[in-house]
C-alpha cells in the first residue's frame, strides 16, 4: 500500500465505514453550511441546535434500534404504535394511578421488553417474516393505543416531562455558559484524546504501522473542534437551556450500541446472521437468540423514543408515532446499511438520521412547506441508495467512486480489540 | 498532490470551524418572559402561522388569508401547515422553527392543543405572544390569546336547529336521532356537543325525542380524527344495529359538514328515507346538499373575520396596545383562564342561504 493512501487512511479513520457512510458526513456538513448561509446563520444558534437535538433525538434512538434489525436482515415496520402504545400506558399509570415518574419510566421499558418478547418470540421460535409480525405489531398497537387511551390526550406530570423536555441544571460559578454541559465537552474531549492515544499505543505495542504524529494530531484537532463548538453552542443558550436531557440519553446510548456492535462478540454475530444466517449457524451463532435480541431491543427502545416524545409533548395522544418507523427505517438506509443486511454501522445511521433532521430544519427554517419537505426527504432516501447501488453495480470509476475511495477501509485499525470487522466489506460485496 | 489537498482541506475545516465559534456571539441572556404587552415591535416583524395539515377548506383558505393579510399590514409572514402524517410532530417542529427565526407573534392552529406545551414555553421565553387561533392550547400558561368563533354557541345552534327541522318535518314527537361529536383530541369537540346537549337533553329527559342506540356518550359519539370513513363506518353500524325492519331515524346531530355529508352517504347506502342533519364549516359539497334538500343546516363561521380579527389582534400588539378581548372568563385551559376574543357563529339552512353567503365569492352562486 503506497503511503500517500495509508496516510488518508489515517487521517480519515478511525472507524469501520464503508463509502456512503463518509459520503453522507460530507453531505451532512454541506448541507449545515448550505443552510447556514441560506437561513443568515440560523443553523447554527444555540436555540436552534437544541431545539433540533430535542425533536430528532426520539427518531435518532429509533435508528439505533432499526439499524440492528435491519442489519441483521429484518425490518420493523410497529416501532411507531409500540412507541404510542408505551407512551398511553405510561401516561395513564402516572396520571390515573399515581405511579411515580420513575417508576413510569422503568413500567415503559418493561412494556416494551415484553412487547419485543412477543415479536421476537413470532419472528425467532415460529419463524414467520418480521415484516409480517411487526405489520400485525403495528395494527395491534396502534389499536392498543387507541383502546387505553380511548383516542385521548393524556397529560403527564412535570417530573416526567424532564426526559424530553428538560436540561442540565445551572450549578456552580456564572461562567456565561451552562456549566455542566462544559464539563462534558471536557469529558469527551479527554476521551477523544485517551481513544487516540491508546490506539497509537496498540499498535505501537504490536509493531504494527503507526500514521505520523502530524496526522494524528490533525485528525485531534478536528476532532476535537467539532467537540468544543458544540459544546459552546449547546452551553450557550438561552439561561435554563443546555445539551437536551434527550439529547444525553441519545448520546450515551450511541456510544454504548457502537461499541457493542462494533467490539462484542454478540454484536457481531448480528452482522454474520445478517451477511448469510445458514453460514452464520453452521459457524456457532445462536440464529434464533440473535433474532430474539434484535426484534425485542428494538421495541424496547421504541418505548424508550415514544416516552421521551411524550415526555416533550407534555401529554400521550392518538397521534403519536404515526409514521416514525418511515423515519428510522430512511435514517438507517441513507446512513449505509444494506437492504439485505448485514452492513451497516450505528454511527452511519445517526449521520443519516441527522442529515434528514437538519434538512426538515433548515427548509422549515427557510419557510418551505412541508409538501415540499416530505417531496424532498423522498428524493434525498432515493438518491443516496440509488448512488451506492449504482456504484457498486458499476464495479469501475465513478466520480463519488473515486472521491470515496481514499475513505475505504480493506483492513481494520483503531484499537487491537476489535474482532475483524471484514464481515461488513465481504457482505457488502455480496449484497452489492 | 493528494496529501497536501487533504492537508489543505482539514486546516480549511478547522480555520472554519474556529471562525464559526468565535464569529456567532453567545446566546446567553435571561428568559424574556411576558413582558411583551404594552411595548409593541417592529413594523416588518416576522409573524409565524402554524395550522393543522390542510384536511380542510377551511385551513387552506386561513392560510391564504393570513399570507396576504399579513403581509397586506406590513408584516413578514411564515405560515406553515403540519403534514398529512406526522402531523404533531411537524407542527412541534414548525413553531421550533418559528422561535428561532425571532418571530414575534406565533399564531397557532393546534392539530392536537394539549401536545404543544414544550414549544409554546419556549416561543414564551423568546419573548414571542402566542394566540391560539380557533383551537384552545391546553395545560400550559404560555398562551397569551384565544380567538375563535363562539363554539357553545355553535353547538347550542346545531341542537336548536335538529329540533326546528325536525319539527318541520313532522310536527309531532317523539322523533329518533343520533348523535355524533367530534375528534376526541380536539377541544372543540366537547364544547359543541355540550352546546348541542344542552338543548337536546331536556327533550330527551321528557321523551320527546329518543336516541335510537342509546348511545348519549360523548366517547361512543366521537369520530377520530374528524375522518368522514369513520363517521360513515359508524353511522353504519348503527343503522345495521338500531334501525332494522323499519325504525326510522329523523334526525342526526353532526358536528360538521364533513361528517354531515359522510352519514347522508351512509343513510342513503341503507335505503332509508333522508333525516335532518346538521353540520359546520359552510363547505361547497354541503351547501350544495343543502340546496338541494338533503342536508338541512350547516354553520357559517365566516374565515374572513376571523382571519381578519386575527390580524386586528397582531396589529394593535405591534403597536403595544391592549388587544380587544370580549371573554374573560369561559376558556379555561386546565393551568389559566385564557382571555378570548369571540366571533359569532351564523346558523344557515336553504331559507337564509343566500342572504348568509351573499359576500362569499364562491358560495354566493351556489346559492341561487
Amino acid at each position: 500500500m503506497s503511503r500517500i493512501t495509508d496516510l488518508q487512511k489515517n487521517l480519515f479513520g478511525g472507524t469501520t465505514s464503508n463509502a456512503r457512510q463518509f459520503g453522507m458526513i460530507f453531505t451532512l456538513v454541506a448541507i449545515v453550511l448550505l443552510f447556514q448561509i441560506w437561513t443568515g446563520g440560523l443553523t447554527l444558534t444555540s436555540g436552534n441546535l437544541i431545539a433540533v437535538v430535542s425533536q430528532y433525538s426520539y427518531i435518532l434512538i429509533l435508528a439505533i434500534g432499526m439499524l440492528m434489525v435491519i442489519v441483521a436482515g429484518h425490518i420493523d415496520l410497529s416501532v411507531g404504535s409500540v412507541a404510542a402504545f408505551t407512551g398511553i400506558v405510561v401516561a395513564k399509570a402516572m396520571q390515573e394511578h399515581d405511579l411515580p415518574w420513575p417508576l413510569g419510566i422503568l413500567l415503559g421499558l418493561l412494556v416494551g421488553a415484553a412487547i419485543g418478547a412477543w415479536q421476537g418470540f413470532w419472528v425467532a421460535y415460529v419463524g414467520v417474516p418480521a415484516f409480517i409480525v411487526t405489520l400485525a405489531g403495528m395494527l395491534l398497537f396502534r389499536g392498543g393505543n387507541q383502546y387505553i387511551g380511548n383516542a385521548d390526550t393524556v397529560p403527564v406530570p412535570e417530573g416526567f416531562r424532564k426526559i424530553g423536555a428538560g436540561f442540565l441544571p445551572e450549578v456552580g460559578p456564572d461562567t456565561g455558559y451552562n456549566n455542566l454541559t462544559l464539563l462534558l465537552g471536557v469529558a469527551a474531549c479527554a476521551g477523544v484524546v485517551w481513544r487516540e492515544w491508546k490506539a497509537r499505543r496498540t499498535r505501537l505495542e504490536m509493531k504494527a504501522d503507526t500514521a505520523p504524529l502530524w496526522i494524528t494530531g490533525v485528525r485531534l484537532a478536528v476532532m476535537l473542534g467539532v467537540i468544543v463548538f458544540a459544546t459552546l453552542r449547546f452551553a450557550g443558550g438561552r439561561i435554563g437551556t443546555s445539551l437536551p436531557i434527550s439529547g444525553i440519553i441519545l448520546i450515551v446510548l450511541v456510544l454504548v450500541y457502537s461499541h457493542y456492535t462494533r467490539n462484542t462478540i454478540g454484536g457481531r454475530h448480528i452482522y454474520a446472521v445478517g451477511g448469510n444466517a445458514r453460514a452464520a449457524e453452521l459457524s456457532g451463532v445462536k440464529l434464533k437468540r440473535v433474532n430474539f435480541f434484535v426484534m425485542m431491543n428494538m421495541s424496547v427502545l421504541a418505548a424508550l423514543a415514544g416516552m421521551i416524545f411524550v415526555a416533550r409533548s407534555s401529554a400521550s395522544g392518538p397521534q403519536d408515532g404515526l409514521s416514525w418507523e418511515l423515519d428510522a427505517i430512511a435514517a438507517v438506509f441513507i446512513g449505509g446499511a444494506a437492504v439485505s443486511g448485514g452492513l451497516g454501522t450505528v454511527s452511519g445511521s445517526i449521520v443519516g438520521g441527522l442529515v434528514m433532521a437538519l434538512l426538515n430544519n433548515g427548509l422549515q427554517l427557510e419557510g418551505v412547506g412541508t409538501d415540499m419537505v416530505q417531496i424532498i426527504k423522498g428524493l434525498v432516501l432515493l438518491l443516496a441508495v440509488a448512488l451506492d447501488v449504482y456504484n457498486k453495480s458499476q464495479g469501475r470509476f465513478s466520480i463519488t467512486g473515486t472521491l470515496m475511495r481514499p475513505f475505504r477501509r480493506d483492513e481494520p485499525s483503531g484499537t487491537a480489540t476489535v474482532p475483524d470487522p471484514a464481515p461488513d466489506a465481504g457482505t457488502a460485496k455480496v449484497a452489492g | 498532490m493528494r496529501t497536501s489537498l487533504i492537508r489543505t482541506v482539514a486546516a480549511v475545516g478547522a480555520a472554519a470551524l474556529l471562525t464559526l465559534a468565535t464569529a456567532c456571539s453567545n446566546e446567553r441572556e435571561g428568559a424574556a418572559g411576558s413582558d411583551s404587552d404594552g411595548k409593541g415591535f417592529a413594523k416588518d416583524s416576522l409573524i409565524g402561522v402554524a395550522l393543522p395539515s390542510k384536511t380542510s377548506e377551511n385551513w387552506v383558505l386561513a392560510g391564504d388569508l393570513f399570507s396576504n393579510g399579513l403581509k397586506d399590514a406590513g408584516f413578514k409572514a411564515d405560515v406553515q401547515y403540519a403534514g398529512a402524517s406526522t402531523t404533531v410532530a411537524d407542527q412541534q417542529a414548525q413553531i421550533s422553527s418559528m422561535v428561532t427565526k425571532g418571530a414575534k407573534v406565533i399564531v397557532i392552529g393546534a392539530t392536537d392543543a394539549s401536545q404543544l406545551a414544550t414549544q409554546v414555553k419556549q416561543a414564551k421565553e423568546e419573548g414571542a405572544v402566542v394566540i391560539a387561533y380557533d383551537r384552545l392550547i391546553t395545560n400550559t400558561p404560555d398562551v397569551d390569546y384565544y380567538i375563535a368563533f363562539d363554539n357553545f354557541k355553535v353547538g347550542q345552534l346545531q341542537g336548536q336547529a335538529l329540533v326546528d327541522g325536525m319539527k318541520a318535518k313532522k310536527p309531532k314527537g317523539p322523533w329518533t336521532i343520533e348523535l355524533f361529536s367530534g375528534s376526541p383530541d380536539d377541544n372543540n369537540s366537547k364544547v359543541f356537543f355540550d352546546g348541542a346537549m344542552q338543548v337536546l337533553k331536556p327533550l330527551i329527559d321528557k321523551g320527546d325525542i329518543v336516541v335510537g342506540s342509546g348511545q348519549t356518550d360523548i366517547k361512543q359519539t366521537a369520530i377520530q380524527g374528524w375522518k368522514a370513513e369513520n363517521a360513515q363506518q359508524r353511522m353504519d353500524s348503527l343503522l345495521t344495529s338500531a334501525y332494522g325492519g323499519k325504525k326510522t331515524l329523523d334526525g342526526v346531530l353532526s358536528p360538521n359538514d364533513t361528517l354531515a355529508r359522510a352519514i347522508l352517504t351512509s343513510v342513503k347506502g341503507a335505503g332509508k328515507p333522508v333525516p335532518v342533519v346538521t353540520g359546520q364549516d359552510s363547505e361547497v359539497e354541503s351547501v350544495k346538499s343543502i340546496m338541494a334538500g338533503e342536508q338541512y343546516s350547516t354553520i357559517n363561521k365566516d374565515t374572513r373575520k376571523l382571519v381578519a380579527e386575527t390580524v386586528n389582534m397582531i396589529k394593535a400588539l405591534q403597536k403595544g396596545e391592549k388587544p380587544a378581548i370580549n371573554d374573560t372568563k369561559s376558556y379555561n385551559n386546565g393551568v389559566k383562564v385564557v382571555p378570548a376574543f369571540l366571533l359569532p357563529p351564523v346558523i344557515v339552512t336553504k331559507q337564509n342561504a343566500a342572504e348568509a353567503y351573499a359576500n362569499d365569492p364562491k358560495l354566493a352562486p351556489l346559492t341561487k
